[in-house]
């Protein structure tokens, strides 16, 4: 972990007001893993003020790709940034998806951009050898994360919210008939979609390894505002530093 | 770089308490603030934190505190809004598990308390007392997102004495008091302080603050309100410090928004005789460096010797 520059390499909309944007970062591409994430600068003054943690994508050689969702001040000076400019990072910050060397099917739930972090681990798992299985919940089919981005080993499942691509309804309802066959699940998304993950899982294979990236608003990101803090059975932990990957019977699930 | 082309005939060494038991001389003037830094470990993995004039820790309280529900913090325009709650591991913690380390380092480290009655400040100040690694206290007599009885504690003279003297007994550790801007008088809080032998004053604590999100037409912080730090509240907190070195000959502590060495000139030269680096430590992990390596140069510049002529330069010029 450490503060450096990177350069932009390339810029891509994938999605509507959703970019991959790749930078060049040396050997951190490599040592940076699914579920940990980059804090980024997003401009030379104070407006925004603060980084903004980006979850690592994809690597590819010295380059790390970073999905980036334009929502905001800070995401939509990130989206904007063009080849050779140079991004201020400091990371990679985390702890990441572990991968338990035993599991041969790993089953990934994500909803919306929490896809993020997942598609980097479907490709670890895979050149592992494992049998991957994404499913991702979208409100509508241009919402769909494309294909074409993912390994072509990997089972790939679609639920929409107005059923306009796959099938209808939340990703979740997706799970109980994989449960048998998966060794993991892994989730990134909405508070509720996860939660509900956690709880089937739970109630249906609570045996099953189930761990959650989970994201809140950071300040230093460091570890030491106490900003993104989450109550887990274990007491408030930092998702910068004890997370932002957890076990999903950990957290204590918000119902409000 | 840095100081290493710093010209070597400046002085940057500070002092506090200079009539206490232990006075506490500092390198620079350069210290980190309350909440900003931890105990002090996270950020030396990106920075030497032993060039720091001093580190001021997370504030500490007599038990063990979880802090407030989330979400507990929301940027602002050139700010952000914090509702933590003195989340922390208790006075006694700090004592087995951080203070060891501290006495390692050559970087002096404050310990922050806060307290919900005079007594809880006066029990920690007795167990600080001499513990190796502690070099000074920072009373946080206002921190916004604590309310003791409904208000917040510390907000008037009166218990700010009653805090600091409580203190002051129990201690010989230069005492810093960290007083609130929202004050109905901030001279009068500050002169009573001083006079129940506060060593210096810190200016100043985080201004209260919302955001409501228009989505949800709530509240974004669980706790509604927040203190607001950053570059957004400097010029409130030069003009404090500008108003109340003039009510008090102790030494002040400036912070609030400081971001580059510009900025803790202002500080200086309204007043302070030291500054503290805060929020701006998040995006810039090297503001407070910086501004150690620059300030040599910045004082030289203006054709001076050392960081005290800078001190309440502003107060002195002819108008």
């Amino acid at each position: 972990m450490r503060q450096f520059a990177a350069t932009v390499v390339a810029n891509e909309l994938i999605m509507p007001a959703t970019h991959v944007v790749a930078l060049d970062v040396g050997r951190i591409a490599q040592s940076a893993a699914p579920g940990q994430f980059l804090h980024i600068r997003c401009s030379d003054n104070e407006a925004p003020l603060l980084r903004r943690p980006m979850s690592v994508f994809r690597a590819r050689g010295k380059t790390l790709e970073l999905m980036v969702r334009d929502v905001g001040a800070g995401s939509h000076r990130l989206v904007s940034k063009r080849p050779g400019e140079v991004l201020d990072c400091i990371g990679p910050l985390g702890h990441a998806f572990r991968i338990d060397p035993k599991a041969r099917n790993l089953l990934l739930i994500g909803g919306g951009y929490g896809v993020a972090p997942l598609v980097g681990l479907a490709e670890r798992a895979i050149e592992r050898g494992a049998s991957v299985t994404l499913a991702v919940g979208a409100a509508t089919h241009d919402l769909v994360f494309p294909s074409t981005l993912l390994p072509e080993e990997v089972e790939y499942l679609v639920a929409t919210d107005d059923g306009s691509a796959g099938v209808q309804g939340f990703v979740t309802e997706l799970v109980p008939d994989r449960l048998a066959w998966a060794d993991a699940v892994y989730s990134c998304g909405p508070i509720p979609m996860m939660a509900s993950l956690a709880r089937i899982v739970g109630e249906r294979a609570p045996n099953i390894p189930c761990w959650v990236a989970m994201e809140e608003r950071m300040g230093c990101a460091m570890g030491v505002c106490l900003g993104c803090v989450i109550e887990t059975r274990k007491g408030p932990m930092r998702v910068c530093t004890d997370g932002p990957v957890f076990r999903a019977r950990d957290v204590v699930w918000r119902t409000d | 770089m840095g100081s290493t082309d710093a010209p070597a005939d400046v002085d940057v060494q500070v002092e506090f308490g200079v009539n206490a038991k232990l006075p506490l001389r500092l390198r620079n003037p350069v210290m980190v603030a309350s909440g900003t830094f931890g105990y002090g470990i996270e950020y030396a993995r990106l920075i030497d934190i032993q060039r720091l004039g001093a580190i001021v820790s997370k504030g500490i309280t007599a038990r063990p505190r979880r802090g407030n529900r989330g979400p507990r913090i929301v940027e602002t325009p050139a700010g952000m809004l914090n509702a933590i709650g003195l989340q922390n591991v208790g006075v006694h913690k700090v004592i087995s598990d951080k203070a060891p380390i501290w006495a390692q380092w050559d970087v002096p480290v404050i310990v922050n308390i806060a307290g919900d009655t005079v007594e809880e400040f006066a029990y920690m100040a007795d167990l600080l007392d001499g513990v190796p690694g502690v070099a000074g206290l920072e009373l946080n007599i206002s921190c916004p997102n604590v309310w003791a009885g409904g208000r917040v504690v510390g907000e008037d003279a009166a218990t700010s004495a009653q805090i600091t003297s409580a203190v002051r007994q129990r201690t010989g550790l230069p005492v810093l008091v960290k007083l609130s801007p929202q004050v109905a008088d901030i001279c009068e809080v500050a002169r009573a302080v001083e006079d129940a032998g506060a060593d210096a004053i810190s200016l100043i604590n985080t201004f209260v603050g919302m955001r409501i999100d228009i989505e949800t037409a709530r509240p974004v912080l669980a706790n509604v309100t927040g203190g607001l730090s950053g570059p957004a509240i400097r010029p409130m907190a030069v003009w404090i410090v500008y108003l109340v070195s003039q009510a008090v000959r102790i030494p002040i502590v400036g912070l609030g928004g400081i971001a580059c060495t510009g900025d803790a000139l202002e500080f200086l030269m309204a007043g302070a005789t030291a500054i503290q680096v805060g929020t701006m430590t998040f995006t810039e992990p090297s503001t407070s460096l910086r501004i150690v390596d620059e300030l040599p140069g910045a004082i030289a510049a203006r054709g001076l010797r050392s960081v005290c002529d800078l001190t309440g330069l502003a107060l002195r010029q002819p108008a």
